[in-house]
């Protein structure tokens, strides 16, 4: 392109946004910015389903690094002074000790097998976010003797998914049958808790107080610790200082314990991947055809264009740049949509799956490259439109209506 | 010795039309002299905007050949036969055909923005909004002008890089007869000047302009 005719593009394009019809202009863009938001709707709602899948499964059930009896062990012994070296660590915001029991509760005629946790109320508060869900009654007080606290699953009622296998809506202060490995205790039911995440809501929870008391030998024993630690993305670092600190319980990282949430989240990314091919797809037919339709509305300016000897690369290069500009107005009003109000209805209004409530979540450098593909698509799907009007037969698009 | 500008040996134009094949214009021979004043006239269907548009170069024709300056020009690329039109041509359409979306003004210097800088082109094209009368109305958008007003636009435009040849297509049909005297004169005045000038029309009384009348009749010349 020579000096002078670099600018010819550029000012039919800023004369064609400034005197053209406002309304088919707007339409244009918001069809656009249609077009843009369901390119990024969907990877944000896995985004959100993936992230509320991890931070469900570190809040209610793993923490963010968890310690099992070394090989060969049922149980974790010494636990105090396993538990004393960890807090020497920095980084570190709580450490909770569990004692997992394949127990069965019974309440009247229903009855059922579940995990048994026993635990300790005020180190349980500093990992996991169990008391923060309490629906009915209250969490366990740290030397609480007798009371039980469940999961919606166990206690059951009628909108609950597993009232089937549940204690069919037993409610606060009622009895329940605990036995154990021919240990038997009668509980009071103290609180119901509800995560939204199934795994959890099917636990029930004791205290080690309790524990204790039926069986001394639990004492300073554990199935399980679980850390909370102030970066979750320094997990790894903090699983190599717990290596150095002398202690022979194996140690993994929530991912790892999480088998079936790590493979649940990676099908999640394939999918995310296939719906975002085919979100690609439904945006270059939807620019194509907008792009067409307003392209061939055009057909006998460009043809005027050509006719006084203007070049169709010209011609060409400006029509690209209008819809660079009319991607990136629809990039920016799908933007305005989408954080204006996509994210604050459903952070409002959350989608409620069976892994807990799922918001729209994104990150910037997704966003962005999302953003780039979407103008770079733009333009190349509107290369073809519009060559093809700019071939068309010089007087056939002169004399077209 | 007056310079020959267009030379046609023997032009046809045959259009396609499925099964039916029209010949639009047969075996046309003539020569274009610079400084004439050629109007082509003949009944509608006769064939003069066909011809018109071989000698405009916005059209091939199906058989012979047109020598603009001496060079054969049917033969050429789309592109080559768009860089004579921008520089050797001036076409003024019987529908005016402006750009919507540009003023009097951008219309008629953005032929000119292929050759100069805006600031040039603008000063020429001011020049000759003059020179037609439209100076007031440069600002104004094609849909803000008059049928008359339009055409003195697209003449201005015509003229922007001073073609040898100017060809006007029925310029004034869609006019009322006041504009259509005015655009004949600014016609004849730019003959005046030594502007060639090939014109197709239906009114009788524009032919006292004309140095040569052309008279087509069922696509042959008469």
């Amino acid at each position: 392109m020579k000096r002078f005719e670099t600018r010819i593009p550029l000012i039919l394009t800023w004369k064609h946004l400034r005197h053209g019809n406002k309304w088919t202009l707007a339409l244009i863009i918001f069809l656009m910015a249609v077009a843009f938001i369901n390119f990024i709707f969907i990877s944000s709602l896995f985004n959100g389903i993936e992230e509320s899948t991890n931070n469900q499964t570190i809040n209610t059930a793993t923490g963010n690094i968890m310690l099992f009896p070394e090989q060969g062990q049922e149980v974790i012994d010494n636990v105090d002074e396993i538990i004393t070296k960890i807090s020497q660590l920095e980084n570190i915001i709580g450490i909770s000790d569990q004692i997992i029991l394949p127990a069965t509760l019974e309440h009247e005629n229903y009855a059922g097998s579940w995990q048994l946790l026993a635990v300790a109320p005020e180190k349980e508060k500093q990992v996991f976010n169990i008391h923060e869900n309490i629906i009915s009654g209250e969490y366990l007080k740290q030397d609480d003797l007798d009371g039980i606290l469940l999961g919606i699953q166990i206690a059951g009622g009628e909108d609950v998914e597993m009232n089937a296998f549940s204690l069919h809506g037993i409610e606060v202060g009622e009895k329940i049958n605990m036995t154990y490995n021919g240990f038997e205790k009668e509980y009071i039911l103290r609180g119901i808790f509800q995560t939204k995440y199934i795994n959890a809501d099917q636990r029930a929870y004791i205290t080690q107080a309790s524990l204790n008391s039926l069986s001394p030998a639990f004492a300073d024993k554990a199935t399980t610790i679980s850390l909370k630690i102030f970066n979750s993305s320094n997990e790894q670092d903090m699983i190599e200082e717990l290596k150095n600190l002398d202690i022979n319980e194996t140690i993994y990282s929530w991912e790892e314990v999480a088998g079936l949430m790590k493979s649940l989240t990676k099908s999640f990314t394939s999918i995310n991947i296939l719906l975002s091919f085919v979100a690609i797809l439904i945006a270059i037919f939807t620019i194509f055809i907008v792009i067409y339709v307003d392209v061939s509305s055009k057909r006998q300016q460009i043809g005027i264009l050509r006719a006084i000897g203007i070049r169709p690369y010209i011609i060409v290069s400006g029509y690209l740049i209008q819809t660079a500009i009319y991607s990136l107005a629809g990039v920016l009003l799908g933007l305005a949509i989408f954080y204006g109000i996509l994210t604050p209805y459903f952070n409002a209004f959350p989608f409620e799956l069976p892994i807990g409530d799922v918001v729209l979540i994104t990150n910037a450098p997704e966003m962005i490259g999302r953003t780039e593909t979407f103008i770079w698509i733009s333009i190349i799907t509107s290369l073809f439109p519009v060559l093809a009007v700019t071939r068309t037969k010089l007087l056939k698009a002169i004399w077209s209506k | 010795m007056v310079k020959i500008i267009i030379s046609i040996k023997n032009i046809s134009k045959t259009y396609d039309m499925g099964e039916v094949k029209v010949e639009a214009i047969k075996n046309i021979n003539f020569d274009i002299k610079q400084g004439e004043f050629i109007i082509i006239k003949g009944r509608s269907g006769s064939g003069k905007s066909t011809l018109l548009r071989q000698l405009g170069l916005l059209d091939k024709p199906t058989n012979g050949e047109i020598f603009l300056d001496k060079k054969e020009v049917t033969k050429l690329s789309s592109y080559q036969r768009s860089k004579l039109r921008l520089k050797k041509i001036g076409y003024v359409f019987q529908e005016f055909a402006l750009i919507e979306d540009l003023t009097a003004l951008d219309n008629v210097m953005l032929p000119a923005m292929m050759f100069c800088n805006r600031k040039q082109a603008k000063r020429k094209a001011r020049i000759l909004l003059k020179k037609v009368g439209l100076d007031h109305r440069e600002k104004n958008l094609p849909k803000q002008l008059s049928g008359g007003e339009k055409q003195r636009v697209a003449i201005a435009r015509a003229l922007i890089n001073s073609p040898e040849l100017i060809f006007a297509d029925e310029p004034t049909a869609n006019l009322d007869t006041i504009s259509a005297k005015g655009i004949v004169n600014i016609f004849d005045n730019l003959n005046k000047e030594g502007h060639t000038i090939v014109m197709v029309t239906h009114e009788p009384e524009d032919e006292i302009y004309a140095n040569r009348l052309i008279t087509l009749k069922d696509g042959k010349k008469l």
